[in-house]
């Protein structure tokens, strides 16, 4: 996907997907963004698939990527599903990457990466919600395996790198250095951000009385929850990224549509 | 046996003991570095009473040795030694952003640039070469001047890693039995327990493949998270 700017909108001026991957029409609630749906296959993900997504944001552009609905991994006999996006926004360039939460079946072997390359002076704001195993379906994550990375660069320089393992019934998934026994985590990175916008965003967390922090390491925000349910995770991300957008891109937190239906 | 042999044997037998000794010293609480102030995200963990324990203290301890130490630190520290030894400046540089990007918050990096820094500031007195540029550094973590002495010293990699280990594991029960508090023998108790597992570590970690290398203790960086706005705390981290 290619994110461009035209005199009064962003447009999705690149477009191309082989395979069950699809994208949605774009649509506009809120003027210049474009707001996209990214689609997945439809009967979820199992091993041997491998998803390989790239966006790219021009100078100028603003795009907001969500999905319509959770990403599901199904139980594997075996082989990897493999999951990559790489994400490259320019300078002057905006993107919100901000997809529906990833459920990891018992039994599901996955490996997701996603990367970001930031140009100076590029706005981004990214989330990641993954449940592991099903509590509601009386299924946890004794047998899985679920490789997440998440790499943030700007101009080539690591500002994050994130490797998580958590294989089922390893000491990563009780210790409480580890999960916890939390079966769900979130994190939410956000560059340009400063020590007063950290202080607000604190503020809106601890007002949720969920275990949910907030750190800066230069302009790079991140915040993190473990928890047992989605939809708490979901309330951590909405209260900063609600917090967040309006100091960053200068916009009212716009929910995309399609999360309300 | 002809004497010359026997004077060489000697020169050896005597440099692997006189490395052993360094790596005592640059492991020691003593060193002048300050570690004592840092307990890696362990303060906040007893305050909301997930370590209680002396059972809790071996699990924290070990569990992070087994995984995050074995799959970060150590691959790292291993990579830096052979970039300080090639003297590949690129390499030494690229490794400790690597490491410093792999830690998860504020005062995880700020421990790491701390430690590293006083390291650089500590070790022109005791070695041959200016290691003083590193401290106006930002980037620059405990392990990238900690390789640089290990290398100078001639240090073998595997002892250098179980000696990294020891020191991270020693702290951490120093700061766990103050914390906790747990008496003085409960905290040799997980010492002596815990360290056993430092040799199979140091030997996995080795092993470990440059595309494969970092493991999140997403626990540890929640904790931390949450100790930057503890209101009573001991520790800087």
């Amino acid at each position: 996907m290619g994110f461009a700017p035209r005199s009064d909108r962003t447009v999705l001026a690149e477009r191309r997907h082989e395979g069950p991957l699809r994208l949605l029409r774009s649509f506009y609630p809120e003027g210049a963004p474009c707001h996209s749906y990214l689609i997945h296959p439809p009967g979820g993900i199992v091993g041997g698939d491998e998803l390989d997504i790239r966006v790219r944001v021009e100078p100028g552009a603003h795009g907001v990527v969500t999905t319509p609905a959770a990403n599901k991994f199904y139980r594997s006999a075996g082989p990897l599903a493999r999951q990559h996006q790489t994400l490259r926004v320019e300078a002057g360039g905006a993107l919100e990457w901000l997809p529906q939460e990833q459920i990891v079946y018992e039994s599901a072997r996955v490996e997701s990466l996603t990367r970001a390359d930031l140009a100076e002076g590029a706005a981004f704001i990214s989330w990641e919600l993954t449940c592991l195993g099903r509590p509601a379906a009386g299924e946890g994550f004794e047998t899985g395996l679920f490789r997440q990375r998440l790499e943030l660069y700007r101009d080539g320089r690591p500002l994050m790198l994130e490797r998580n393992r958590f294989e089922g019934g390893s000491a990563v998934m009780q210790g409480a250095w580890g999960l916890g026994d939390n079966g769900s985590l979130a994190t939410l990175v956000a560059v340009g951000a400063d020590a007063g916008l950290l202080a607000d965003v604190r503020e809106r967390l601890d007002a949720l009385g969920l275990r949910a922090a907030a750190t800066l390491m230069d302009d790079l925000l991140v915040v993190r929850w473990l928890g047992g349910r989605a939809p708490d995770g979901w309330r951590v991300l909405m209260a900063a990224w609600s917090t967040l957008r309006p100091a960053l891109l200068n916009r009212p937190a716009c929910e995309p549509r399609i999360w309300h239906t | 046996m002809s004497p010359t042999i026997i004077t060489i044997i000697t020169v050896i037998a005597m440099t692997d003991a006189v490395a052993a000794l360094r790596l005592w010293q640059l492991i020691s609480p003593a060193l002048p570095v300050g570690a004592y102030a840092y307990s890696a995200g362990l303060e906040a963990a007893v305050e909301q009473g997930l370590v209680a324990s002396e059972e809790d203290l071996a699990g924290w301890t070990e569990g992070q040795i087994r995984h995050a130490l074995a799959g970060l630190d150590l691959p790292v520290l291993a990579r830096l030694m052979g970039a300080w030894e090639r003297e590949d400046t690129a390499a030494v540089r690229h490794w400790t952003g690597f490491l410093l990007a792999c830690r998860e918050t504020s005062e995880l990096r700020a421990e790491d640039v701390h430690l590293g820094r006083a390291l650089a500031r500590l070790l022109p007195d005791l070695i041959e070469g200016d290691t003083r540029a590193w401290d106006q550094n930002d980037d620059v973590t405990w392990a990238t001047l900690f390789a640089r002495a290990a290398v100078n010293w001639e240090i073998p990699v595997r002892d250098a890693a179980a000696g990294y280990v020891w020191a991270w594991l020693e702290n951490q029960v120093a700061a766990g039995v103050k914390l906790i508090p747990l008496g003085q023998t409960a905290g040799q108790r997980v010492l002596a327990r815990v360290s056993g597992a430092i040799p199979q570590v140091v030997r996995e970690s080795m092993r470990v493949e440059d595309e494969d290398i970092g493991f999140g203790a997403p626990g540890v960086a929640l904790l931390s998270a949450m100790h930057e706005t503890q209101y009573s705390r001991l520790f800087r981290s």
